[in-house]
Order: structure tokens, then C-alpha cells, then sequence
């Protein structure tokens, strides 16, 4: 079959690879019919993440129809159209009872090297790295998805693909993103980051009761669509001082709720932002934590501070102010399976049309290219899906 | 989503370095993080096949121990100990642990098991090793819901992984199940096998035993171990590619 691999740094070719088959009894094979790339398959493809291995299938945003499931599976058969999220989940240990998906216990086969480098294991992910499990991406014809009945929901309507596929990611991570900032009526929510993840924050802050929300890029596009789509008041951090800006609207008490969309691909201006760049180039930090620094730099005293942003490792950031003015961090790969329900509900329901998001709609074979695209910003590029 | 980094080794390094740390326990620590950010260093290159992995195993351990002069003023080694909570009772977990085919699962990263009778079993490290390093172990001791034992048969002609291999089972706070812990004392041979192996310096002995453990873990909780088995990349098929 074809799939999209991985060779290192800014290498991503299409490629012939097996299909994938049943291995355990609780397993499915997805026919993929949809599949995109997500801005955190950039880390993979800038070569910052470590444990991938010349020629793994990419992508973990992935929905199509199942066309063969393994004995045990009860709650899938072939001809089902599923949605995958990114995390998987064994659906048996404490953390899954929980409803705390992306930390299960039993499903990443390489959890003793993630224990070595953060005390435990997260869940493991589709085409994300050996360190978090090592499993086939689906960014390919073919998906092999374990645990079948605990991640992939069923789309039993005939709703097209492009509104249900970011439900397999970026819909539930900005809806969570927005859920760990606490909102309540009066508040104004601050999001740095307008890609696809900071845009469903963005609208989930709406959902969840904000008075306001203010969004802040640098990138024109993201920020017209934050404004016409999010109804999100901009800053474009490039025109003018974020902090300034922020004290401004919220008669200088700061944005209740933050949230960090952005993570460690952070571009800082000025100084600070310098000085990242030598720190991680000097191996002295994996991140560049800008956005985090500034954020708890502006936000409320007794304000919470939401991070769906992907960070690597030691993050340089000013834990006395975090401390002395009282914030709280919430942060976490998205708990999938709590979302994926009351989601579809709401784009059934047509509160919400995730199809906005879409910038590019190619077929799999002009994967790489477009890899090249979405992580130069060129052509306007804000989200990509494929076709198998 | 999020991502991680070798740095973290790093400190992992220094922190077991940290004055109050026990000395052995420090010293088996920096061994692991150094000797676990090597491993992972290699996974990013290149990958070896099951009997190499295991080579591998027993070399990281040989290696260790020779350059460490681990060895206590008995000349025998200290056992390693990893804990891990499952959410199964105690009474449960033995059972799952005394079935022979539940040992031969939990040790498959590893050795391959198979049964003599009821007591006994057949340990032989995997791939070329196999023929160097393949001994016999008996229970020694079996107390249900408690403690699992199993001793090297002292008089085996071939090499012996370990000297013994111990579960015990502890009820864990809450409804959290048990606490399992899992207590290895290695002995493997110095000699042939020792110099084929002793190049290799990719894992120690606490990586082998916290993935025993996690295997175990997983069996209990879900039936199965995770397996990328059969995973599709442009090298081929299969987890060792
Ligand atoms: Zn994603
Ligand atoms: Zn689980």
C-alpha cells in the first residue's frame, strides 16, 4: 500500500509499504478515507522528537471505513465508517476507568523507555515516534487500530468526512485546551497560537462561556480566520506589544484564562526570543518556551494558565511569578475518548462546522509536498487533508 | 500531543548522582540511564533482530558488571527490584503469575520458557545465546496471594541467567488493586558467553525486569501484551526491522 514515511529532518517521502494486518483479536484494519497532517507532525519533520526510525508511516489524524476486525471486537464491523483518535487507549487499566485516555498503562510496548525519560509512560500514539509505542502511522491506505472497541467512533450518519475527520484530534485537543482553562461567565480568554488546535480553542472558549476572546499570531490568515470564524478580537505580535495590548483589554488585570496553542516551535521576538534560540541551539533547553513566559507574564493574578502545546523536555520559565501570582497549570495530551461523543453531537447538531479549517484538500502522493508547505506557512496553509 | 528528549537522561544521570542516594542503588541508576540513552540512541538508527536484543540484554549486564566490579564482598550480585500496580486482587495475580504460559508471555522480550512439570521450567535466553545461556528454574516458593519464588537449579551444566526470580503481592491503597514486585538476582556466566556478549552495551538488568513487568501488567489488565508486531514501514514488516 502506499503511506506517507518518515527519513529525517524535512524528508518525508510516499512510499510502498505492507499492509497492515490482525494481530491481536481485538484489532481493526481502517480503509483510510480521510487523513491529515497536523502541526505536530512538524517536530517530527524539523527531526526534533527523538525514536523515529528512517521509513515509519506518518500521521495520526486518520478516519475511514473498517473492513476487518479481530475476533473479540464487539462494538465495530467491516463497513463501519470510524473516526480514530490520535491516542490509544487499552480501555482496562485505573487511568482509562478514570476517563484518562492519553495516560493509559498498557498501551505503549516501549513504556520503559518513556519511564526512563519521564518517570512513566504515557499513552502510546499512531506515527509518533518509538518512544511513544512505535505503532503505523495513517497517513497511508491502511490503518491497523488495537483496542478497536475503546477508540474509533462511529459516524452513522452520512455527514461528509471533512466535518467529522478533527474529531480524531485537533477539535478534542482545542476543546480541551478551553475545558483546563476553567472559564466562567465574566471571563476573557487569551489564545496564543491561531493553527488549527488555537482556532478550535478559540470557538470551544465560546462554548464553554467567555465574555471575550482574544486571539494572537502573527500570521494574517490565522488571524482573519480567528476573527471571522472565532469572533475572537486579534493581536498580530509582529504590530504591536502583546502585553501592552492585553493590559489594554482587560483594564490591566490581565486575561483571566491563557492558553498555549503554540508549544516549543515558538517564535519570540525581540531579545527573549534571541536567547531561546541560542539556549536550545547550545542544547542548554529543548523548548522555547516564549509563549509560556509571556503568558504567565500577562495572565490574571489567580488566573489559569491552559497548555495544549506540545513541549519536548526542560523548558527555561519564571516559576516565581507562576508562584507568586497564584496560577494554575493544566496541561496533558488530549483524554480522547471523553470528547468524541458530546462532539459529534454538536457538529450534528450543526453547532460547529470543523470543515472551516481546511486550507488544502490533496490526494495522499502530494503528501510530502505539502508537508513542505504547512511548515513554511506558504500558500496560505493552515490545514491539509489527504486522500488516499 | 507531546514529545520527549535525551536531555531528560541527562538528568536522570545527575539525579542519581544526588549525595543520599544509597551507592549501589545510585551507581545501578546512572548505569541504567546511561547504558538506556545509549539503547535509545541505537533504536533511532537501527533496530536488531529478537536473538540480537537479547544479546544485547546480557551483554549491557556483563559489560556492567565487569567494568563496575559490581559484586558484593560474598562475590554474589545484589538483586534489582522494580514495583509495578496492576488492578487485579493478589489472590488473582499469583494464579495469573503460576501459569507457566503467563511466564513464558512476560519474559518473551527476552527468554524463551518452556515447562518441565508443574514446578519446573526450561529458561533459555533468545537467539544465538540460546545455546550458551539456558538453565533451569523450580519453584521454591508459592504462597498464593503472597510470594512466588523461583530458584536456578544449582547442578544445570549450562549457563544461568539468573540465580532467582521473586513476585510479591501486596495490596495496593484504594481500589488500585496490588502492588507487584518483582525481585531478579542475575548470575550469568563470565565466560563465553560473557566475551560474545560483552561489546553490547545497550540495556541493564533493571529495563529487562521493568518490562517484564509491564508485560505482566498488561496481560492481567487487558488480556494482551501491546505489540507492534506485523507494524507496516518502508523497511518491511515487523517490530524488529
Ligand atoms: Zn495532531
Ligand atoms: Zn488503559
Amino acid at each position: 500500500m502506499q503511506a506517507l514515511t518518515w527519513h529525517g529532518e524535512k524528508d518525508v517521502r510516499i512510499s510502498e509499504v505492507p499492509r497492515p494486518e490482525i494481530v491481536e483479536p481485538t484489532d481493526a484494519i481502517v480503509e483510510i478515507t480521510a487523513t491529515a497532517i497536523c502541526g505536530s507532525d512538524l517536530h517530527l519533520y524539523n527531526d526534533r522528537m527523538p525514536g523515529m526510525r528512517e521509513g515509519d508511516v506518518l500521521g495520526h489524524e486518520p478516519m475511514g471505513e473498517v473492513i476487518e476486525v479481530g475476533d473479540e471486537v464487539e462494538s465495530l464491523e467491516p463497513g463501519d465508517r470510524v473516526v480514530v483518535p490520535f491516542t490509544i487507549s487499552c480501555g482496562s487499566c485505573w487511568f482509562c476507568e478514570e476517563d484518562l485516555y492519553s495516560l493509559c498503562d498498557n498501551s505503549n510496548p516501549n513504556a520503559e523507555m518513556a519511564r526512563k525519560m519521564m518517570g512513566q509512560s504515557p499513552a502510546g500514539l499512531f506515527g509518533y515516534s518509538h518512544l511513544l509505542g512505535g505503532y503505523a502511522g495513517g497517513q497511508a491506505e491502511y490503518l491497523r487500530v488495537p483496542y478497536a472497541d475503546v477508540g474509533p467512533i462511529k459516524i452513522e450518519s452520512d455527514i461528509p468526512d471533512e466535518q467529522v475527520l478533527f474529531l480524531s484530534d485537533i477539535f478534542p485537543t482545542g476543546y480541551m485546551a478551553a475545558e483546563n482553562a476553567d472559564i466562567e461567565p465574566e471571563d476573557t480568554v487569551a489564545v496564543w497560537g491561531c493553527g488549527p488546535v488555537g482556532q478550535f480553542a478559540i470557538q470551544s472558549a465560546w462554548m464553554l462561556g467567555a465574555n471575550e476572546v482574544v486571539a494572537i499570531d502573527r500570521v494574517p490568515e490565522r488571524l482573519e480566520m480567528a476573527s471571522q470564524h472565532g469572533d475572537a478580537t486579534t493581536i498580530n505580535y509582529e504590530h504591536a506589544d502583546v502585553y501592552d495590548r492585553l493590559m489594554e483589554l482587560t483594564g490591566g488585570r490581565g486575561p483571566d484564562r491563557c492558553i498555549d496553542a503554540v508549544g516549543t516551535e515558538a517564535h519570540g521576538t525581540g531579545l527573549d526570543g534571541i536567547s531561546d534560540r541560542v539556549k536550545e541551539g547550545a542544547k542548554l533547553q529543548d523548548d522555547r518556551p516564549y509563549v509560556l513566559r509571556e503568558a504567565i507574564k500577562c495572565c490574571r493574578k489567580g488566573g489559569t494558565l491552559s497548555v495544549p502545546g506540545v513541549y519536548l523536555g526542560r523548558a527555561n520559565i519564571p516559576f516565581g511569578p507562576l508562584m507568586n501570582k497564584a496560577l494554575t497549570v493544566k496541561t496533558g495530551q488530549t483524554h480522547m475518548q471523553r470528547y468524541l461523543d458530546p462532539l459529534l453531537g454538536k457538529i450534528e447538531e450543526g453547532e460547529i462546522d470543523p470543515s472551516f479549517i481546511i486550507s488544502h484538500q490533496v490526494g495522499l502522493e502530494d503528501g510530502p509536498e505539502m508537508y513542505q508547505t504547512f511548515n513554511d506557512k506558504e500558500d496560505d496553509c493552515i490545514k491539509v487533508v489527504m486522500t488516499p | 500531543m507531546s514529545e520527549y528528549s535525551f536531555d531528560s537522561a541527562a538528568d536522570e544521570v545527575s539525579n542519581s548522582m544526588h549525595p543520599g542516594a544509597d551507592a549501589n542503588g545510585s551507581r545501578w541508576r546512572r548505569a541504567g540511564s546511561v547504558a538506556l540513552g545509549g539503547a535509545l540512541v541505537a533504536f533511532g538508527l537501527r533496530r536488531r533482530s529478537l536473538g540480537g536484543t537479547a544479546i544485547a540484554l546480557v551483554g549491557g549486564f556483563l559489560t556492567y558488571r565487569s567494568l563496575s566490579g559490581y559484586l558484593t564482598d560474598a562475590g554474589g550480585t545484589e538483586p534489582v527490584e522494580r514495583s509495578i500496580t496492576i488492578g487485579e486482587s493478589p489472590d488473582e495475580l499469583s494464579d495469573l503469575a503460576r501459569d507457566p504460559e503467563t511466564l513464558e508471555r512476560i519474559v518473551g522480550h527476552f527468554a524463551e520458557v518452556s515447562e518441565i512439570d508443574d514446578d519446573r521450567s526450561r529458561w533459555s535466553a533468545g537467539g544465538p545465546l540460546a545455546r550458551e545461556l539456558s538453565w533451569e528454574m523450580r519453584i521454591a516458593v508459592d504462597e498464593p496471594g503472597e510470594r512466588l519464588r523461583w530458584e536456578t537449579v544449582a547442578d544445570d551444566s549450562s549457563g544461568a541467567l539468573f540465580d532467582s526470580w521473586s513476585l510479591s503481592f501486596d495490596e495496593a491503597p484504594g481500589d488500585r488493586g496490588t502492588e507487584v514486585t518483582l525481585e531478579v538476582r542475575f548470575d550469568p556466566p563470565g565466560g563465553t558467553a560473557g566475551s560474545a556478549a560483552v561489546e553490547r552495551l545497550d540495556v541493564v538488568p533493571e529495563s529487562l525486569i521493568g518490562t517484564a513487568l509491564d508485560r505482566f501488567k498488561s496481560l492481567a489488565e487487558t488480556g494482551q501484551i501491546p505489540t507492534t508486531e506485523n507494524r507496516p514501514s518502508e523497511r518491511g514488516r515487523g517490530d524488529f526491522l
